[in-house]
């Protein structure tokens, strides 16, 4: 069963689709927070707030605007990005980032070392962006910046940002598109 | 405004699509940006392409949740009320459909009590930064509650099926009790926690404020059961009305 018509049937209280909704959306949900949020013990914390988000939360669920797996990741991303600038507001992420900064630096592409065709395929398209399309993409997607820290990190003015997030992430969904 | 400078502040919120599919707007722009889209038709189609966008990044991280992990969501999936389908929903707050009353002996590692907090102050999507801050260290002290090996879950209900939500430690002599769509009393009043005990009158437990958990500390070991009254605003010394709900303590280990 695809991951829409499970949602739905969450939605009406089926716990066995739960169950199989979990088996489907559980790594995506993890992966996706581990990457934004990084320390082990609160990405767990995380991912499972949002995946208990999705069985008290599934009527919101509306299979007319964009697909489940996209509602969820996009659930998963906001609470993972939450999380990430609470801590960085409490100053505890502010000092290992300052560290980073010092070398080359924000570029995600650089740090993609594990293989698998999903993951080869995004690298790829990442690669074919311009630098500053990628880097503001990256750093607001993986990293949880806003795209006013990002323009301050970059030295660039806001417009431009907006620009090369919106220009960026368009290039993906031509290089990416077909296989959705 | 003259029209030039509003269809210059339209461009200006349309710009931020973007960053708004990435997450990478702040709390207030956020929030400006989503009535924005609320007005603009082009927009809705626009934003939920570039959120797929978005979401394809996410293709590249996936990878395998601890086994731990699925035990305790499917664990609090058996216990955690739904929010009913979007026609019937309230406004602002969920409300929860009549629920027996559960039991549930908690796990005591941290990510089983955050998960159990989480569940039960529902969060939400679009709450400020200070108010996930107030929760983050509410949750932090709460969290002591669910890590006892005697900590214990209850529901009290009223005739609507709204209620309390309990969460009691004998042993820490605590409890927390949190709201569970109980609306508002009418006027200047309030609804106050009393503790009842078989010998002595019952102890104001402080006043529950919409869906902020209250701390109830010093509980007597024998104590049978909490109520909430509705009361003059600031609350009153005795109890003054009969309670809107109850809950028998003797189920969370109370009373012996």
């Amino acid at each position: 069963m695809e991951a829409d018509e499970l949602l739905v049937r969450v939605a009406g209280g089926d716990q066995k689709a739960f169950e199989e909704l979990y088996a489907l959306v559980s790594g995506p949900v993890f992966g996706l927070v581990r990457r934004v949020v990084r320390d082990p013990a609160q990405s767990e914390e995380v991912a499972q707030e949002v995946l208990l988000e999705l069985w008290r939360s599934a009527a919101r669920y509306d299979p007319g605007r964009g697909s489940a797996l996209a509602w969820v990741l996009t659930l998963a991303h906001r609470r993972a990005v939450d999380r990430v600038r609470s801590a960085r507001a409490a100053g505890e992420r502010e000092l290992r980032m300052a560290r980073r900064a010092n070398g080359p630096a924000f570029d995600h592409v650089a740090e993609e070392v594990e293989a698998g065709l999903e993951r080869e395929w995004v690298r790829r398209c990442l690669d074919r962006l311009t630098t500053l399309q990628r880097q503001s993409v990256t750093l607001a997607y993986y990293d949880g910046y806003t795209y006013r820290e990002v323009a301050e990190r970059l030295s660039l003015p806001l417009g431009t940002v907006k620009t090369r997030m919106r220009d960026g992430l368009t290039r993906l969904r031509d290089c990416l598109g077909g296989v959705a | 405004m003259t029209s030039i400078l509003r269809l210059f502040r339209r461009g200006e919120l349309h710009s931020l699509a973007a960053p708004y599919a990435l997450d990478a707007l702040e709390p207030r722009e956020h929030g400006r940006f989503e009535k924005h889209l609320k007005r603009c038709d082009g927009c809705a189609a626009e934003v939920r392409a570039l959120r797929e966008d978005a979401v394809r990044l996410a293709w590249s991280t996936a990878a395998p949740a601890p086994a731990a992990m699925r035990e305790r969501v499917l664990l609090a999936v058996r216990t955690t009320p739904q929010e009913p389908a979007r026609a019937e929903r309230a406004p602002s707050r969920a409300r929860r459909p009549p629920f027996s009353p559960f039991l549930v002996p908690l796990a005591s590692t941290t990510a089983a009590a955050a998960l159990v907090v989480a569940a039960l102050f529902g969060m939400q999507a679009s709450r400020t930064q200070d108010r996930l801050e107030e929760e983050r260290a509410q949750a932090r002290e709460i969290a002591h509650v669910l890590a006892a090996p005697d900590a214990r879950a209850g529901t009290g209900r009223d005739t609507d099926g709204q209620g309390i939500g309990v969460v009691a430690s004998v042993s820490r002599r605590t409890a927390v009790v949190t709201s569970s769509g109980l609306a508002a009393p009418q006027g200047e009043r309030v609804h106050q926690l009393w503790l009842m005990r078989p010998e002595g009158r019952p102890r104001s437990l402080g006043l529950l404020d919409g869906d902020t958990p209250l701390i109830a500390t010093e509980l007597d070991p024998d104590a049978s059961s909490l109520a909430v009254t509705v009361e003059p605003q600031g609350g009153s010394p005795q109890p003054t009305t009969a309670p809107v709900v109850q809950l028998a303590l003797e189920s969370l280990g109370f009373g012996e």
